[in-house]
C-alpha cells in the first residue's frame, strides 16, 4: 500500500548528483512534474470544476443536491457501496484460507494450486462475465442440462443481478486479496506464530489473535484494491443487465448526447465516486502506517502436513475454487469455438471463423492493443523509473507527493478519470480544430498514467532492496555514477523494473473503463470491440476476441513468474 | 522438571541437524548448549519445545514421552532470539496472553501479569507497546512472558545475541538470578562461551550435529575432551604430538612435538605412543627464561604480532613449522613490551600443560 516501510537510505551523494548535473537533472525532474500535472492533476481538477460549476461557469452546489436529492441515485450509491463491501467479503473469505493454506502448509498439489490462484487475474472481468454468462447464463450450459435432463421447469437464476456481478468480481479478484495476504505474511517472522504457540494459543485462536492482525497491513491493501476495482467497473454490470450502481449510471449518462443535465449528472458521480476512492485510500493510508509489523526477515516456516482427511479438505477447497473461478474460461473457448450454440449444453459444430473475422478481417483491435499498450508501458518506463529513483535515492521535495501521487492513481476509479479526461482535454489545441480526445494518442496517455504504479513501485522495490552501500562500494574503487548505475545499479533492478512493466502491460491490454469512455472510432481496443461485439448480438466475435486477450495475458504472465519465481505481491501491496 | 534426550537425530533434507545426541538435564539447573552457527544447538532447542520432530530417538520430561506433542501440551517457556513479541499487542497483553488462552480469571491474570513484570524489572511499562521499548527491555518482556505460565522448562535462544555489549553483561546477571531464585530448569543456547561459562551449572559443546563433551565450566575449562571444545572454550594454543612416555599412572606425560619434548598433565584415555594435542592455555604462559628448577616448557620463538588490550597485552609469536602461539600477558602494568620480530622464549608451566587425544 505505502512505501513508508522501506524508507528510502537517504543519500548525499544522490543529491550531490543533483547538485553536479543541475541543470539536467531538474529538467527531467521538472519534465516528470509537468507530465502528472497536465495529464493527472488538470483533468481531477477540471472535474471537479465542472462538478461544482453551473453551465453560466458559475459556482454552484445544485448539481451535488440534485444528486442527493433524487433517490434513484442514491439507491445507486447504497447498491455500489454494499457491492463493494460485499466483494471485499467474499474475496476475503476465499482468499484468505488460499493464502493462509499455500503459505503454512504443505499438501499435494500445493505447486500447482499456487500457480494456477493467480490464473484468474489475467481474466478481465468483461471477458469473465461473458463466459459465466455463456456456461450459468440463462441459455447456458448448465441451465439447459438443469432443464432437458433434469426435469427443472424454469432456468436458474445464476447470473442476472447484483449476485451475479458479486460472483463474477469474487473469482476474478481473490487472488488480489491472496496476494497481499502472501506478501504480508511472508514479511513475518514466524517466530511470532511459534511464541504463541508455546503459550498455548493454537489453531483459529492463533489465527485470530496472532496471525491475521499482522497481516493486517497487507489485508487493508488489498482489500481497498477490491473495494475500489468492484466499485469502478461498469461493464461487468451492464453485461448482466445491472444499471443501478454509481459506475453503471457515470458511463450510461456521459456516453448519451441527448440530456445536458444528464451528463452534468455523469460528472458530478464521478467526482463522487473519486472523492470516495480518496477518501478510502486515506482511511487505509492511516490505517497501515500505524500498524507496519513487517520485519523484512523472510525467514522461512516450515510448512506443516496435514492429516489424509484434511489434505482432502484443502484439496477439495482450493479445487472447487479453481473450477469456479475457471468456469468463464470454458465458456469463452467453447463459444469463440462454437458455431450454432443454442439450447444444447455444448456447441453441435466447431469452427475458427470468428477468430478470422476478429484477427485477418478485422486486425484492428488486436494491432491498436498491442500498439497502444506498448507505447503506455514506455510511457510507464520513461516516467516510472525516475519517479521510482527520485523516491528511493533523494529527499527531493515533492517525493512524497510523487509517492501519494501514485498510490492515489492505483485508487482512482478507470470511469472516473475517463471522463475526467473527456472534459479535460475536449477543446481544440490553440490553432488548430482537433482535440487531442479523437486523436488516437490520448489512448495511450491515459493507459500510460493508470498504468504508472505498476512499474514505479517494481522498481521502488527492487532499489530498495539494492542498498545505497552496493553503489558507495563500486564508487569508491573509482565508478564513476554512470558506471555504478549500468554495472551494478541496473543488473540488480532490471528485474524490478520488467515485471513491473509486464504488468502494466497486462492491465493496459485489459483496461475496460476509461477506454470504453475515450474511444476513438477506428482506433478501437480489444476490450472495446469485445464490449461492443457483445452488446451488438455478436458474441461469438466478442468470445474469440476474448480469448485472445487472455493469451496475451498468459504469455506475460507466464514470462513475470520465470523471472521472478512467482513472487509478484509487492506490486499491488 | 528433569529432561531427557536419547540418541535424537534430527535431519532438514539431507543435512543431519543433530546428530545421535543424548542429554540428561537436571531439574532445576541452567543447561547450556554451546556451539558454533550450524553446530545444531538450536535445533535442538526447538525439538525439547516442540517446534521440530525429531527423526528419531526419544524426548522425556520427568520420564514422560513428549515425542508428538506440540509445544502447547509440553508446558515450556519459551524466549526467542529476536524476542517475538506480537507488535499489535501492549507488553502486558503479550504476557496475559497466554493466560488468557488457559482461561485464568480476569483478576488472576491482571494480578499474575503486574507479578511478572515486576520480577523483570519493567513495572508501570505494561501499557506500551513493544516497539517503544529498547532491546533489553523487550528482552525482559519476552522473558516475563515465557516465565508467567509457570513452565516447567525455560528455553533461551541466544537471548543476548542483539544486545549490545553492556546491556548484555547486565541482563545475563539478571537472567542467572532469576533463575536461581524460581529454581526453573533452563536450556539456554549460546555460540558465545564466555557466557556459558559465566551462566551455566553445565555446558553440552556441539560441534557438526554432535555431541562433543558435556560438563561443568570448570570440567570443560580444564579438562577439554578433544581439540575442538579446548579451541572453542578459549585455548588457542594446540600443538600436535605423540605420548612418548607417561608418568603417575598415566596422569603425566612427555610428549614428542616438532618443538621438543613437552611435559604435562595428561588425559586417562591416552596410551603411550598415541597421537595427542598439547593445549597451551595463553594466559598461563609468559615470556622469558625458565626459572631454575622451575617445572616449565620453553619454547623459542620470534614476535610476530602484538596488540595491547587494556587489561592484557597479547603477543602472537611464530615457533616455526607455520605454528603461531598466543601469549596473554595480564595486568602488563609493569611489563616492558617486546618489538614485533624480537627473539624470545615461551615458557609455560608444567602443570598447566594438557595433553588430550586429537
Amino acid at each position: 500500500m505505502s512505501f513508508e516501510n522501506g524508507e528510502a537510505t537517504l543519500s548525499g551523494g544522490a543529491t550531490r548528483l543533483w547538485s553536479r548535473r543541475n541543470f539536467g537533472g531538474l529538467a527531467g525532474y521538472a519534465g516528470i512534474w509537468l507530465f502528472l500535472a497536465i495529464f493527472l492533476i488538470y483533468p481531477l481538477i477540471r472535474l471537479f470544476y465542472d462538478a461544482f460549476t453551473d453551465d453560466a461557469n458559475a459556482f454552484t452546489l445544485m448539481n451535488f443536491s440534485d444528486f442527493f436529492t433524487d433517490t434513484y441515485y442514491l439507491k445507486a450509491t447504497i447498491n455500489s457501496l454494499l457491492l463493494g463491501v460485499a466483494t471485499v467479503i467474499t474475496t476475503s473469505l476465499i482468499g484468505i484460507p488460499f493464502a493462509f493454506l499455500l503459505l503454512r502448509y504443505e499438501f499435494p498439489g500445493r505447486g500447482l494450486f499456487s500457480y494456477l490462484s493467480i490464473i484468474p487475474m489475467i481474466m478481465p472481468p468483461l471477458v469473465g462475465v461473458m463466459g459465466f454468462v455463456f456456461i450459468m447464463g440463462r441459455a447456458g450450459t448448465v441451465n439447459v442440462i438443469l432443464m432437458d435432463y433434469l426435469g427443472f421447469a424454469k432456468p436458474v437464476n445464476f447470473m442476472y443481478g447484483i449476485h451475479g456481478v458479486l460472483i463474477v468480481e469474487t473469482l476474478h479478484l481473490f487472488p488480489l486479496m491472496t496476494l497481499s495476504i502472501v506478501d504480508a505474511m511472508g514479511k513475518i517472522s514466524p517466530s511470532l506464530d511459534e511464541a504463541a504457540e508455546s503459550v498455548g494459543s493454537r489453531g483459529l485462536r492463533k489465527f485470530w489473535d496472532i496471525t491475521f492482525p499482522l497481516t493486517t497491513p497487507g489485508y487493508v491493501a488489498g482489500a481497498l484494491l477490491v473495494f475500489i476495482w468492484t466499485f469502478a467497473d461498469f461493464a461487468t454490470p451492464l453485461v448482466v443487465g445491472i444499471d443501478d450502481l454509481l459506475a453503471s449510471q457515470a458511463y450510461l449518462n456521459i456516453v448519451q448526447f441527448v440530456d445536458r443535465r444528464l451528463f452534468k449528472m455523469g460528472i458530478v458521480i464521478s467526482a463522487i465516486m473519486i472523492l470516495l476512492a480518496i477518501v478510502f485510500l486515506i482511511v487505509a493510508k492511516r490505517y497501515v502506517a500505524q500498524k507496519d509489523y513487517s520485519s523484512l526477515s523472510y525467514s522461512v516456516i516450515e510448512r506443516r502436513t496435514l492429516s489424509t482427511a484434511g489434505n482432502i479438505g484443502v484439496v477439495v477447497f482450493l479445487s472447487s475454487v479453481l473450477i469456479a473461478a475457471f468456469i468463464p474460461y470454458f465458456g469463452i473457448i467453447l463459444d469463440s469455438f462454437g458455431k450454432g450454440w443454442a439450447l444444447t449444453p455444448f456447441p453441435v459444430k466447431y469452427t475458427m471463423q470468428y477468430f478470422e473475422r476478429v484477427s485477418i478481417e478485422t486486425p484492428k483491435f488486436i494491432l491498436n492493443s498491442l500498439l497502444y499498450s506498448g507505447i503506455s508501458v514506455a510511457i510507464c518506463i520513461v516516467f516510472g523509473v525516475p519517479i521510482a529513483w527520485v523516491m528511493a535515492r533523494t529527499k527531493l521535495p515533492g517525493r512524497d507527493t510523487l509517492d501519494s501521487l501514485t498510490t492515489l492513481i492505483l485508487a482512482l476509479p478507470g470511469t472516473g478519470i475517463g471522463i475526467a479526461y473527456l472534459r479535460a482535454f475536449r477543446d481544440p489545441f490553440p490553432f488548430t480544430e482537433t482535440a487531442l480526445i479523437g486523436m488516437w494518442l490520448v489512448i495511450p496517455i491515459v493507459l500510460g498514467i493508470r498504468r504508472l504504479p505498476y512499474t514505479v513501485r517494481g522498481t521502488f522495490a527492487s532499489l530498495l532492496i539494492v542498498h545505497k552501500s552496493f553503489e558507495e562500494a563500486a564508487e569508491s574503487v573509482g565508478a564513476k555514477k554512470t558506471v555504478t548505475f549500468k554495472d551494478v545499479t541496473l543488473p540488480l533492478i532490471w528485474k524490478g523494473v520488467l515485471v513491473g512493466s509486464l504488468y502494466s502491460f497486462i492491465l493496459a491490454l485489459q483496461e475496460a473503463s476509461a477506454t470504453l469512455l475515450l474511444v476513438v472510432p477506428g482506433h478501437e481496443m480489444m476490450p472495446v470491440g469485445i464490449f461492443n461485439f457483445y452488446m451488438g448480438g455478436s458474441v461469438n466475435e466478442a468470445a474469440a476476441l476474448g480469448l485472445i486477450l487472455i493469451v496475451l495475458g498468459a504469455v506475460c504472465l507466464f514470462a513475470i513468474n520465470k523471472i521472478t519465481g512467482a513472487k509478484a505481491g509487492g506490486v499491488f501491496g | 522438571m528433569n529432561i531427557e534426550l536419547k540418541d535424537i537425530v534430527k535431519s532438514f533434507g539431507s543435512l543431519e541437524a543433530v546428530s545421535h545426541v543424548s542429554l540428561d538435564i537436571k531439574d532445576g539447573e541452567l543447561f547450556t548448549l554451546l556451539g558454533p552457527p550450524g553446530c545444531g544447538k538450536t535445533t535442538i532447542l526447538r525439538l525439547i519445545g516442540g517446534f521440530h520432530e525429531a527423526n528419531s530417538g526419544r524426548i522425556l520430561f520427568d520420564g514422560k514421552p513428549v515425542m508428538g506433542k506440540p509445544p502447547y501440551e509440553r508446558n515450556i517457556g519459551m524466549v526467542f532470539q529476536n524476542y517475538a513479541l506480537w507488535p499489535h499487542m501492549t507488553n502486558a497483553e503479550n504476557v496475559a496472553y497466554g493466560l488468557k488462552i488457559k482461561k485464568v480469571p480476569r483478576n488472576e491474570i491482571v494480578e499474575r501479569v503486574n507479578h511478572a513484570l515486576g520480577k523483570v524489572n519493567l513495572e508501570g511499562l505494561g501499557d506500551r507497546y513493544p516497539g517503544q521499548l529498547s532491546g533489553g527491555q523487550q528482552q525482559r518482556v519476552a522473558l516475563a512472558r515465557a516465565l508467567v505460565l509457570n513452565p516447567g522448562v525455560l528455553l533461551l535462544d541466544e537471548p543476548l545475541s542483539n544486545l549490545d555489549a553492556k546491556i548484555r553483561l547486565q541482563v545475563r546477571a539478571e537472567i542467572r538470578k532469576l533463575q536461581k531464585d524460581l529454581g526453573i530448569t533452563t536450556v539456554y543456547v549460546t555460540h558465545d562461551q564466555e557466557e556459558a561459562l559465566t551462566l551455566s551449572d553445565r555446558i553440552a559443546v556441539l560441534n557438526h550435529g554432535e555431541l562433543q563433551q558435556v560438563g561443568t565450566p570448570w570440567e570443560l575449562y580444564e579438562r577439554p575432551a578433544n581439540p575442538f571444545v579446548a579451541d572453542f572454550i578459549g585455548i588457542n594454543n594446540l600443538i600436535p604430538g605423540e605420548i612418548r612416555e607417561t608418568e603417575d599412572n598415566g596422569k603425566r606425560a612427555k610428549v614428542a612435538t616438532k618443538f621438543g619434548v613437552l611435559l604435562g598433565a595428561c588425559d586417562s584415555r591416552l596410551k603411550i605412543g598415541d597421537k595427542c594435542t598439547v593445549c597451551v592455555r595463553p594466559e598461563t604462559a609468559a615470556i622469558g627464561e625458565r626459572k631454575n628448577g622451575a617445572s616449565e616448557n620453553m619454547i623459542p620463538g620470534a614476535i610476530s604480532f602484538a596488540s595491547f588490550i587494556g587489561n592484557t597485552m597479547r603477543y602472537d609469536i611464530d615457533i616455526g613449522e607455520n605454528t603461531i602461539l598466543r601469549v596473554d600477558i595480564q595486568n602488563p602494568r609493569n611489563h616492558s613490551p617486546h618489538d614485533i620480530g624480537d627473539k624470545v622464549n615461551v615458557v609455560f608451566s608444567t602443570a598447566t600443560t594438557l595433553a588430550i587425544p586429537s
